[in-house]
């Protein structure tokens, strides 16, 4: 019955978005609290439809658009996980919002942008085809742009939306590039569609990918990837994320730590059949997440505002995501589970993180940890909870983090054992990175002495709600969920006409798993028998795969970091200080607090050199040559005008000179035309 | 069902010209009313409009020079109807836009209505004599919009305009020239009759191979300087930056869309007997005006300049579209014309409200309007986003399809547009968005305040449409989707199509 409402979860927030728009100017506190009730609402129905269709049914629903395109929706475990997961993170950020920007002038106009961005990521979650999920992609996107520059009269805000739109957009070239490519391959196969399919559609898709050539699924999915990068935040499209914390906090948490940021990770997911297909599909995604993992980390080790950290480390823990979908070569749709389980898991510390910084900022009013210290005495509420997500994303043992990052720590292991180890010993490097950096912030946020004159007071109850919900999430989730959630998510591919096997063959993945990878293939023969229920225990107890050291070394990694932070900043157990490793004039230092200098490369001499260059030279040959021409012809025409008019002498004479002349002249050509025949 | 609709159509633009010519003041009642009527024909004739049919509707024909076969033969069928339907709603709306002009206002809304007549009867005539009259028809009051209601260098503007196209459309009068008197009836006798002609152009023994090319190229360079593709798109930006507002978004959203229309009336049915080599060549000038107009666009100064060389590159994908010559390219083609002419208008008014809210259109001059602009803002700002083809626009679908549907027949061509056109055009519709409107407000702007709500209307009406058919484009594509059918079919001459 809820199903039949399933189009509710985007006309919900859309009824919201004009409602706000329209009329929030005359209501109180912009009429936040419709934006609220808008995505609760599609919280109930997302969880109505989850206790009809657990644990094995799928909902699909179609109806024809225009030419050879449909509108539809396609709820199954991934989607559903996914419409639960942005559903409930991002009411209770609504909530949280309803607080901080109380007396804000252009709060209605925030809620109305919100509500949008809510209907926009719900309606990329359960597109059923690639056109409709890529329209919903553009505007979250524009919804991210809105709010980035939502204090349009800071110039740095309306300067990080714009670089926030145009570097995803590069991306966005390539996903329609993608696009357009699958299509036409589709389009190529003349298949013999029933009423009701569609070229696009995911299931259409799935079950025709053995019939396209490898190398077209290679570029299709490299095209796909590319879209995924920038809107992931991947490396090198990542430069826009830390730029996007110029809008509210609230934003930043909803969109570019807890929802939007995660649609790339989930577009590849939703295609991992095409990836799996795609000889070096799944390399580059392992290769670009490992790396920008790491890279993301070093960077978030010395940023001193709190909120670029956590931007950092959303890169970071979306490279592990990107990365856990990358091993999948070795271990198949089980990658699946394990990278939407962080995906998940993120979302719930990252926006308690966010929104704790939020907490923290509203009060202490500014951003830069440097002048916070001690904040903890006045703050106890947000302290904690921000220790528990702190925690929960340093991984440390039992809280959600440990399980989810971990797990992917794991698969890479076993991807390192069949395939490579790079991507294995990056995301541990990151892991130790994590813990240093996210307990650096806490220990230098809320300990300590104060180190300027800020406001003392906890926030009020409508923002710390929300921080004790997520934290309650950001602590058990892991826990509670882990086991049901991958065997769940492993059936997601089973309601679709394809063949892991098959599809292996093509992207030459069968070798490995035909003498290396008991695991995988008994993870895959596992769900192909038996079917998803009660398969849970696949996945994360493959324990004899792995030698117990494997197992232990992210609790240690964990753990120690957490103290190397420690000695470094927490005035009771203060050893070091980050001077004797470091100094100012250090270039390495340098180079990251400058993000590896990417904005002076990518700003600097891309955009303004390169393309305004280009711009600039077009513009010269368009008034010197292209036009040029024609003002040269015109002159000319003047300029012979000028010599003619001269023989409009005005003496009576020189007209009958001229008119005989003519005469005879024309006598002649005659004459002569005549004798050759012409005329 | 309306008998001679179509005819109707043209003479009531017509009539309310001459009316408001001699109403003085009241001048803009007249061309309200007179636009007002036209545009509910036209919503008629939608209803009435046989979306699947493949024969001309509204047809009428009458006997005009029989002499020398002239007729006066009006008809629409996909291809012609939604331009109809678009010169109707954006005559409209430019007049209501126009509802503060105060200088000699009885010539100027008469020169819009004439303006109307003018497309109108481009949109529908079935004959070639009538289809260059009007076509002709319509740079008079272009050039006197321009000449007299323009900005410091409209003397320039108003005879490059003038001259160039219609050095253009003189070269197109030969290649008419060439199809009529190459071409004999059956009877001995000869035709104008558009249909006609174009279906003899498919038999070798008539229009042999050379020949043919000759006229097509003639026919090509006509409809090319229209649109205006590069390397003839110098007269637009000129002409755009010295026309008044009403000028700019007429010129913008109906005529160049003359040069569309004939791509896919004249052009389109001849290309398959011509030489090859034209697919090469309009195709990479489809590709360097997307590519170029972008980059022209990113390096101006002037706002409207700037809107002036996006319409370069939109009109681009119209070019491309119709050369890749697929249905699912075809089809977008036509939307891109559509969705272009609605597009452009609000960019178009936008960058007139700002001229003369602020006083000047250079962009660095420019800075936080917003704040005191703030629903124009947001009118402008999704205009901006419907341009550079933000989906649950029209702009966004009509790209889509011609990029999907040329990457068929043009892969290559297809693929350097979407690397290096698509994030130049978000780039200069956003810059110019920030400079102008974001940022603090400057000081000398303090006292700037929202322009009159007919402005405000009329913008905020095209963002309506944009997303009536930006959600919903089967509304439209339907009826495209046929004639793009019919234009990759042998043309059917009206006599077999049984209207006649």
């Amino acid at each position: 019955m809820y199903a039949d409402y399933a189009y509710l979860i985007v006309a919900l927030p859309v009824l919201a978005f004009l409602l706000c728009l329209f009329l929030g100017w005359h209501l109180p506190r912009g009429g936040g609290f419709i934006t609220v009730l808008a995505t609760f609402g599609a919280l109930i129905v997302s969880l109505g439809i989850f206790s009809e269709t657990y644990p094995d049914k799928i909902i699909h629903q179609s109806m024809p658009w225009f030419a050879d395109f449909n509108v539809g929706i396609l709820i199954d475990p991934l989607a559903l996980v996914m419409l639960l997961m942005v559903t409930f993170v991002v009411t209770l950020i609504h909530i949280y919002g309803n607080g901080y920007m109380n007396g804000d002038p252009g709060a209605a106009r925030y809620f109305a942008e919100a509500a949008l961005f809510s209907a926009s990521m719900l309606g990329l979650v359960y597109a059923d085809n690639l056109l409709q999920l890529f329209i919903f992609w553009e505007l979250v996107g524009l919804c991210s742009y809105l709010l980035i520059g939502f204090w349009y009269r800071k110039p740095s805000a309306a300067a990080a939306a714009k670089k926030a739109f145009l570097t995803t957009r590069v991306g966005d070239v390539l996903f329609l590039a993608g696009i357009i490519l699958l299509y036409n391959n589709l389009a190529g196969l003349n298949l013999a569609l029933k009423p009701g399919e569609y070229l696009l559609q995911f299931p259409v898709i799935y079950a025709h990918l053995t019939q396209i050539a490898p190398d077209q699924l290679t570029l299709i999915a490299l095209g796909l990837l590319g879209g995924a990068i920038g809107k992931s935040g991947q490396f090198p499209l990542h430069v826009w994320l830390p730029d996007a914390m110029e809008g509210p906090t609230t934003v930043s948490a909803m969109i570019h730590a807890a929802t939007m940021v995660t649609a790339g990770v989930y577009l590849v997911a939703r295609m991992f059949p095409l990836f799996y297909a795609a000889p070096y599909g799944l390399t580059a995604v392992a290769a670009v997440g490992a790396f920008t993992a790491l890279f993301a980390a070093t960077m978030g080790l010395t940023s001193f505002d709190i909120k670029r950290v956590l931007a950092f480390s959303t890169v970071s823990q979306l490279g592990f995501m990107m990365a856990g979908l990358g091993v999948g070569a070795a271990v198949g749709t089980f990658a699946v589970g394990v990278s939407i389980f962080h995906l998940i898991g993120h979302s719930f510390f990252k926006a308690l993180l966010f929104l704790c910084a939020g907490s923290v900022i509203h009060a202490v009013n500014t951003n830069d940890m440097r002048e916070m210290g001690g904040v903890g005495k006045y703050m106890k509420w947000t302290m904690y909870t921000m220790l528990i997500g702190s925690l929960s994303l340093a991984g440390f043992p039992l809280f959600t983090g440990f399980f989810s990052k971990d797990e992917i720590i794991v698969i890479a292991y076993e991807y390192g054992t069949l395939i490579n180890f790079l991507p294995y010993i990056f995301l541990v490097l990151a892991a130790i990175l994590t813990a240093i950096y996210t307990f650096r912030m806490w220990f230098s946020v809320f300990t300590g002495k104060e180190r300027s004159d800020y406001a003392k007071h906890e926030s009020p109850w409508v923002m710390l709600g929300p921080l004790v919900i997520l934290a309650v999430f950001a602590l058990g989730f892991g826990i509670a969920a882990q086991e049901d959630f991958y065997s769940y998510l492993d059936s997601n591919f089973e309601h679709y006409d394809l063949d892991f096997a098959e599809l292996g063959v093509i992207g030459g993945h069968v070798l490995e798993g035909e003498h290396g990878a008991p695991a995988a293939e008994g993870e895959q023969g596992a769900a192909a028998a038996k079917g998803a229920a009660g398969e849970g225990e696949a996945g994360g107890e493959e324990g004899p795969g792995e030698p117990w050291y494997i197992q232990i070394l992210p609790i240690i990694v964990a753990i120690g970091g957490i103290l190397t932070a420690a000695l470094f900043y927490w005035d009771k157990v203060k050893k070091f200080d980050p001077s004797q490793v470091t100094g100012e004039k250090d270039p390495i230092r340098k180079m990251l607090l400058k993000g590896y200098y990417q904005h002076e490369i990518m700003t600097g001499w891309f955009a303004e050199t390169v393309v305004y260059g280009t711009a600039l030279i077009c513009n010269t040959i368009d008034i010197k040559l292209v036009d040029g021409w024609l003002n040269w012809l015109s002159a000319w025409v003047m300029g012979f005008a000028q010599h003619v008019r001269k023989v409009q002498t005005g003496i009576i004479q020189n007209y009958v000179t001229a008119l005989v002349l003519g005469v005879v002249v024309l006598v002649v050509v005659i004459t002569l035309a005549m004798e050759v025949g012409l005329v | 069902m309306i008998s001679n609709a179509i005819s109707l159509l043209i003479a009531i633009p017509l009539l309310g010209a001459v009316v408001s010519f001699f109403a003085g003041t009241k001048a803009k009642f007249v061309a309200l009313i007179a636009s007002l009527i036209p545009l509910a024909l036209s919503l008629q004739m939608y209803l009435e409009f046989d979306k699947t049919s493949k024969i001309m509707q509204f047809v009428e024909s009458y006997n005009w020079v029989p002499s020398i076969g002239v007729k006066y033969t009006v008809g629409v069928d996909g291809i012609g109807f939604p331009l109809v339907l678009l010169s109707t709603i954006v005559s409209l709306l430019v007049i209501i836009y126009s509802w503060g002009e105060t200088k000699k206002p009885n010539q100027y809304f008469a020169l819009l209505l004439l303006n109307e007549v003018g497309v109108l009867g481009v949109f529908t005539s079935l004959d070639f004599f009538l289809f260059y009259i009007f076509w002709e028809i319509v740079l008079i009051p272009m050039f006197f919009l321009i000449g007299s209601w323009g900005g410091p260098r409209k003397d320039y503007a108003a005879i490059k305009f003038f001259i160039y196209t219609h050095v253009a459309s003189l070269v197109m009068l030969l290649a008419i020239f060439a199809l009529y008197f190459t071409y004999q009836m059956p009877d001995g006798s000869r035709t104008f009759d558009m249909l006609t002609l174009l279906a003899a152009t498919a038999d070798k023994t008539i229009f042999p191979t050379n020949m043919l090319n000759i006229i097509f190229a003639g026919l090509l360079l006509g409809f090319l300087v229209k649109m205006p593709a590069f390397p003839f798109h110098t007269w637009l930006p000129d002409a755009h930056v010295e026309a008044p507002t009403a000028g700019s978004v007429v010129l913008a959203a109906l005529l160049l869309k003359m040069g569309g229309y004939g791509l896919f009336r004249v052009i389109l049915p001849m290309l398959p007997h011509v030489d090859k080599a034209f697919v090469t060549i309009i195709a990479i000038i489809a590709v360097i005006s997307i590519v170029y107009g972008a980059f022209m666009a990113l390096a101006q100064k002037d706002i409207k300049k700037l809107v002036a060389y996006s319409s370069v590159s939109h009109m681009g994908f119209v070019t491309l579209g119709a050369v890749a010559f697929t249905w699912m390219s075809v089809t977008g083609a036509m939307f891109q014309q559509f969705s272009h002419g609605i597009i452009t208008c609000v960019l178009f008014m936008s960058a007139g409200t700002i001229q003369h809210v602020v006083g000047t259109r250079v962009i660095a001059d420019l800075g936080g309007l917003a704040d005191r602009m703030p629903k124009f803002a947001v009118i402008m700002m999704a205009g901006f986003m419907a341009s550079l083809g933000l989906p649950g626009m029209s702009g966004f679908v009509a790209e889509f399809m011609v990029l999907t549907g040329s990457f068929a027949t043009l892969p290559a061509y297809t693929m350097i547009v979407v690397f290096l056109s698509i994030v130049t055009t978000a780039a200069y519709h956003l810059w110019a968005m920030q400079k102008a409107m974001f940022g603090p407000i400057l000081k000398k702007y303090m006292n700037v305040h929202e322009p009159h709500a007919y402005e405000l209307f009329s913008m905020a009406m095209i963002i309506v449409l944009s997303l009536i058919f930006g959600l919903q484009p089967g509304l439209i594509t339907d009826i495209m989707g046929t004639a793009a059918t019919q234009v990759m079919q042998p043309v059917m001459t009206l006599t077999q199509m049984g209207v006649i």
